[in-house]
């Protein structure tokens, strides 16, 4: 489907489009274009915190969006993924209570580990509701994606209320001695940067290696075909889920351990989505998500920057983000219709 | 199948990207950029002359001396302030803003540094922390957190910087032990606010049948649930004469502070509702303003409905004729001791629960909770409430007098006995007579 | 309004959809179009109604050359069509749906209510105005299209296999309506590959094969005559063999099978290996389901397959493969093979599933490209290992999907095996067919092409209406004979007696 350009190619243009009509907005709502983008990369790399905190964005991010190359590779579109972030989110916290007061070390291995069963699970909800239910997965997903947030405030106001506070908003605070330990004074985790990596290789690999990557592509492009020729195209949908949903629940988990270190309401922060987004902007590869995460994570911590000195709405650079995908989608369409791309 | 799926998900995002962008304003137009932190200027010369007047002598001077010194290295004190939603919202927010406007006009060489809607819905991805950082970064040297959720996030920042001082609003990690020393608590005894409230909803109901509408459930929302059927009952039974059993209030709880489209109720739907049941007075609990409004759009259909909004002195604007009044906060004044305190080096950490000045309650720098009548509210209503307050003020009235049971038929005050801080701070359940969940 | 087509082209690429196709149909009468699928009629169709142009060739109305740009401008110079697929519509109101396409904002929604209801009342079609457009079965909506169009001022209607998927009633009603409009003066294009539909309701037809316009013909129709013009093909192709045939290897027993148009009962076959049995039948009498049914890919819904001594039926299509069971689609893009994928990558698919080399999990690319580059030089495919299926041409896709074949193969299920191939690639394929025959591979396919059938198979298999109707063995059947029986006529006593 996406063989025949280079990402860096159609990257460029799209990328110069969305430039050029943030700058527009930028000058309509009566400021410096250039200044704005300066604030933007000071407010994201300008201090040794900042560059930690967009790395912190960055480990969901790019995670995120290597689960999300395997549904999408099975032709899937799992709107559901920041459900499964949630439930991440949730099994982590889980974890930490069936745990509690254990051996640190022990207690973080569980809390990423139910992490991701947990959102394995909900993923696998999704596909099961798609192949069982006929419930087409954009609006399985999007169900589960409330479902999950219901659950989260049932859970911090209902049974993980904290005790002794007469307010409630969030479940009780977790020791320090199982956060993700960070480096001095930064709020990033090596350990989530590694974990991150990782997760990043070995879906590169399966996707282009293994015997399942190239059936998850056959079912994603046509799985009638892949299942006469002998797929069992419902297990691989399933898997893809699952691994999806693997994922996902591991930046839970991580959102939960190294991040807020409690369950808040909608901590998955729409991470999922911007992954959406992501993975569509690099084609779909599991090379170029990364450092389009990157460059996504350090817009996002920019963007509460612009305050700085410049009288303008934090906004602006979720401004920026949502033009760069419709530029994207756009010198897409215009290639493919006018210029005769493959589809 | 694939290019309608393409299209489908890419309008969502769009539509979600929309909302996390634009906002959550439930009703208050956005006149304001949101999320924007601003410096204000130095206090203004006509405020500084204003209150260099109203200051004793003796303090004048050391003040003066103090400002000019400060003036003149240049460096004025700077506050930051983390608003959980717009300062604007007429509710819970602005009364925050206004508070710390008045601690800018009363504390000389003050400038403010803000951030406001940081909530899961308008900046999910942010946090206390950082945001604390961001505000140091620009000088801040103390630092205001107004909600419940923000209570661990002020702690951890509060820890990673022990050189300013911070007051996280309506906690109590300052009473357990959780907070560390440079953090304190402020709270307005609400409670008293909440009777007055419930006892002008008990004048103003001709049906009796008062609807709450409530946020999420825990002890600071239960006890104002309690404080204001204690003072509808009061009024029902005590002023007019009626039957308690006559007297039907009931609170539905939406789930959390604010509307979350498609995870909490509808707070419009939940008072339209109310309405529809047959309530003529719907007394809010959450920090926007919908009770106030729907019931407004309500009454302008032709339905005989009152409202109590909450928080914030002017809340009443929105639907002035059906408003019975607004319990609010002024949190000016306890910021300004806090403040004062840290800036003369005697700063000690403190919870504080603040009563209102019962000399006069709408005192603007010395009570801590007020309230202000509406054009809704009647003559007798207003001489009801005078009287209420009075009692309140002399001593010769506590409405948590026993008996007092909760929800499940458990006692909650003994007969004759009188509940202590401690027992409404941490309340339980709803009181029996009140329908609603309490867990 | 008279509509007139002369020397009509189209080309696919490499496909003559349309090879100089001249038909004329005057005003107010019924002009059939028949063809099996893929003779052109649907282009043709679509030249007509603004779809896309012809490569050349001219399109008349009442004598005045037109040039029809879209499907707008067409409906614009009344020409209307009525589409196979009923297409999937929006939540949308019957009303909303028959005032769309009309031009101009400003049509009063009461005006449009009330022509709706006229011309339902003309009709005698009951359609609820304010009902939902989805809660119709396919034969309302074809009421509906019908009105719309007529509304809208279409003097010519074309209708694309109308009578599938609508009931006995709905038909006779739709049978009613043509002949009303026609009666009016109305011309009306009847595209169908059903002879029992062309022969009651047409006053003359046309018949297509492959691109071309092999033959006319005026009411009364000749159905025998038709069937001859849609199938036979002048092609020679080589001499029968004859293998000696082993035992059972696929029993059909007592089967039910239906899909959502068609339901098959009491479906009893035996298939020996080594066995070709050809399915013979108009397209939709079954053949399809019958296939599917027998490859392990539609669950049957009563009775038994059994395969091998093994009763399958019932059983995950993976069973099936073990078993030694394969299945070639008449939709190769569709059904066969994965487009985005090369063939190198098509070859590690059925290798590790299908050969049970599942423990492997990842995949050696030089092995696997050696593999399926030795494979490209024996089937002699036109193509390289890193070519994705979609790049080659149709011969070619056939090719590579039987080079993909396993080699323990026991039964071999085709759709319309060489149908829109080249004569060179048709004759390549039964090579590599018989010698999997003679290997003990027994073999069913359909086709479109009686000589095919009458060439390859050993028994021929009849379907109509969803029956087997007839099984016959190939030496003792004429073309003729078996003509009559696809058009689901008994053949004339002659005839029968000629072949006992």
């Amino acid at each position: 489907m996406k063989r025949s350009f280079s990402p860096v190619a159609v990257g460029v243009a799209p990328v110069l489009l969305a430039l050029l009509v943030t700058s527009l907005i930028i000058i309509i709502a009566g400021a410096q274009p250039l200044e704005v983008f300066l604030a933007i990369i000071n407010g994201s790399f300008g201090t040794a915190i900042k560059i930690s905190d967009t790395f912190v964005v960055w480990v969901s991010l790019a995670i995120c969006s290597a689960g999300l190359l395997v549904t999408f590779r099975a032709g899937q579109w799992n709107i559901g993924v920041e459900g499964q972030i949630v439930l991440g989110a949730i099994g982590a916290v889980w974890a930490t209570r069936l745990f509690e007061g254990g051996a640190p070390a022990l207690v973080i291995s569980t809390m990423l580990l139910l992490g991701m069963i947990a959102g394995a699970l909900w993923g696998v909800l999704v596909g099961l509701l798609k192949i069982y239910g006929g419930v087409n997965e954009i609006f399985g997903g999007l169900g589960l994606n409330f479902v999950a947030t219901s659950m989260t405030i049932y859970l911090i106001s209902g049974p993980w209320k904290p005790e002794g506070t007469s307010s409630v908003s969030a479940s009780k605070l977790l020791p320090n001695e199982i956060w993700l330990p960070t480096l001095e004074g930064l709020r990033v985790s090596p350990v989530s940067i590694v974990l991150a990596l990782i997760v990043i290789v070995l879906v590169f690999l399966a996707l282009r290696g293994t015997i399942w990557g190239l059936e998850l592509k056959a079912v994603g492009q046509n799985d009638r075909s892949a299942f006469v020729l002998g797929v069992p195209t419902q297990r691989i949908l399933l898997s893809a889920y699952t691994v999806c949903g693997i994922c996902a629940g591991l930046v839970g988990a991580i959102l939960v351990a190294g991040v807020r270190h409690q369950l808040v309401v909608n901590i998955s922060a729409g991470y999922g989505f911007f992954s959406i987004l992501i993975v569509l902007l690099s084609g779909f590869t599991a090379v170029w998500s990364p450092l389009i995460a990157f460059f996504f994570a350090a817009l996002g911590i920019g963007g509460t920057a612009l305050r700085l000195g410049l009288d303008l709405d934090s906004s602006l650079s979720g401004v920026l983000q949502g033009v760069l995908v419709v530029s994207f989608e756009l010198v897409q369409g215009i290639r493919q219709k006018w210029f005769g791309g493959d589809n | 199948m694939k290019k309608i799926n393409v299209s489908v998900v890419l309008v969502l995002l769009m539509a979600w990207l929309a909302a996390c962008t634009g906002g959550g304003e439930v009703s208050t137009p956005p006149e304001e950029a949101a999320e924007e932190t601003v410096v204000e200027e130095p206090v203004e010369e006509e405020a500084m002359e204003e209150e260099a007047m109203e200051e004793e002598a003796m303090e004048e001077e050391a003040m003066e001396e103090e400002a000019m010194e400060e003036e003149a290295s240049g460096e004025p004190y700077t506050i930051g302030l983390v608003m959980v939603g717009p300062r604007d919202d007429r509710g819970w927010n602005q009364a925050h803003w206004e508070g710390m406007e008045y601690v800018l006009e009363n504390v000389p060489n003050t400038e403010l540094v803000w951030f406001d809607k940081l909530n899961p819905a308008d900046n999910p991805d942010l946090t206390v922390e950082q945001v604390v950082d961001d505000l140091v970064a620009q000088g801040a040297e103390f630092i205001i957190t107004n909600s419940a959720e923000m209570a661990d996030g002020t702690n951890i920042a509060a820890a990673n910087h022990p050189d300013v001082f911070f007051i996280h609003a309506s906690g109590d990690d300052a009473l357990t032990g959780d907070a560390p020393a440079n953090v304190s608590n402020v709270m307005g005894q609400m409670e008293f606010g909440k009777m007055i409230a419930g006892c002008a909803a008990a004048m103003a109901s001709e049906t009796g049948q008062i609807a709450y509408l409530g946020p999420l459930i825990d002890a600071e929302t239960r006890r104002l649930v309690n404080s204001s059927y204690l003072g509808a009952l009061h009024c029902w039974e005590t002023v007019r004469g009626n039957d308690p059993a006559d007297l039907d209030f009931e609170v539905v709880w939406i789930g959390f502070w604010f509307n979350i489209p498609g995870v909490t109720l509808d707070p419009t739907q939940v008072v339209n509702d109310f309405i529809d049941g047959g309530a003529d007075v719907v007394i809010s609990g959450i920090d926007t303003t919908e009770a106030v409004v729907v019931s407004g759009q309500r009454a302008a259909a032709g339905d005989n409905v009152f409202a109590v909004p909450y928080d914030f002195t002017g809340a009443c604007e929105e639907a002035p004729d059906i408003c019975l009044g607004v319990p609010y906060f002024n949190w000016g004044p306890d910021y300004v001791r806090l403040i004062e305190a840290a800036m003369n080096d005697s700063w000690s950490q403190e919870w504080i629960w603040s009563p209102p000045d019962w000399t006069d309650i709408n005192n603007p720098d010395t009570s801590a909770i007020g309230w202000v009548s509406g054009n809704g509210l009647s003559a007798d209503a207003q001489t009801a409430i005078d009287d209420l307050v009075a009692g309140l003020a002399d001593g010769s009235l506590n409405l948590y007098t026993g008996p007092l049971n909760y929800q499940d038929g458990t006692e909650f005050v003994a007969d004759g006995a009188t509940a202590s801080d401690d027992q409404i701070w941490y309340t339980e359940q709803l009181l029996e007579g009140i329908e609603g969940v309490s867990e | 309004m008279k509509v007139t087509l002369s020397h009509i082209h189209k080309r696919f690429g490499a496909v003559h959809a349309n090879n100089d196709i001249s038909i004329n149909v005057e005003g107010g009468t019924i002009f059939g179009l028949l063809g099996e699928n893929g003779a052109g009629k649907s282009t043709l169709m679509k030249v007509l109604s603004g779809f896309f142009a012809a490569d050349s060739g001219e399109i008349k109305l009442n004598d005045q050359v037109v040039s029809l740009s879209s499907p707008a401008d067409a409906l614009e110079k009344g020409i209307g069509m009525l589409h196979q697929d009923p297409l999937d519509v929006p939540p949308m109101r019957l009303l909303e749906n028959f005032m769309m396409g009309v031009r101009g904002f400003l049509q009063p929604r009461r005006t449009a209510e009330s022509s709706f209801r006229e011309l339902c009342q003309a009709f005698d079609f009951d359609l609820d105005p304010h009902a939902f457009v989805h809660d119709l079965s396919v034969g309302e909506r074809q009421q509906l299209e019908i009105v719309r169009l007529l509304w809208l001022g279409v003097e010519t209607l074309i209708l694309d296999e109308p009578t599938t998927g609508i009931s006995a009633p709905q038909k006779e009603k739709l049978f009613a309506t043509l002949h009303q409009l026609a009666a009016d003066g109305k011309s009306i294009i009847f595209v169908s590959h059903k002879l029992e539909d062309v022969e009651v309701l047409c006053s003359e037809v046309a018949v297509l094969r492959q691109g071309v316009l092999v033959g006319q013909q005026n009411a009364p129709i000749d159905p025998a005559g038709l069937v001859k013009m849609m199938f036979v093909q002048e092609v020679n192709l080589e001499e029968r063999l004859n293998v000696d045939l082993g035992s059972t290897f696929l029993q059909v027993q007592d089967a039910t099978m239906s899909d959502l148009r068609l339901k098959m009962e009491g479906v009893t076959l035996d298939v020996k290996a080594g066995e070709v049995i050809g399915l013979a039948g108009l397209e939709g009498s079954g053949q399809q389901l019958l296939m599917q049914a027998c490859a392990g890919l539609h669950r049957i819904d009563k009775g038994a397959i059994v395969v091998g001594g093994q009763t399958l039926s019932g059983r995950p299509y993976q069973e099936w493969l073990n078993a030694g069971v394969a299945f070639m689609p008449a939709d190769r893009m569709a059904e066969g093979l994965v487009p985005g994928l090369s063939i190198a990558e098509h070859h590690v698919l059925t290798r590790y599933r299908r050969d049970q080399e599942q423990d492997k999990k990842t995949i050696d690319w030089p092995l696997f490209r050696k593999h399926s580059q030795e494979k490209i030089t024996e089937f002699n495919i036109k193509g390289f290992v890193d070519s994705t299926v979609e790049s080659l041409s149709g011969g070619n896709q056939q090719r590579a999907l039987l080079s993909l074949l396993p080699k323990k193969l026991r039964l071999l299920i085709m759709e319309h095996p060489t149908r829109g191939l080249d004569i060179e690639s048709v004759l390549y394929i039964w090579g590599k067919l018989l010698k999997r025959r003679q290997d003990g591979t027994a073999i069913i396919f359909s086709s479109a092409d009686l000589d095919e059938v009458f060439q390859y198979s050993d028994r021929i298999v009849v379907c109509f209406g969803g029956q087997i109707t007839a099984v016959l063995n190939t030496s003792e059947t004429s073309v003729e004979q078996l003509g009559y029986l696809i058009a689901g006529k008994q053949p004339p006593a002659d005839l029968r007696e000629e072949n006992v």
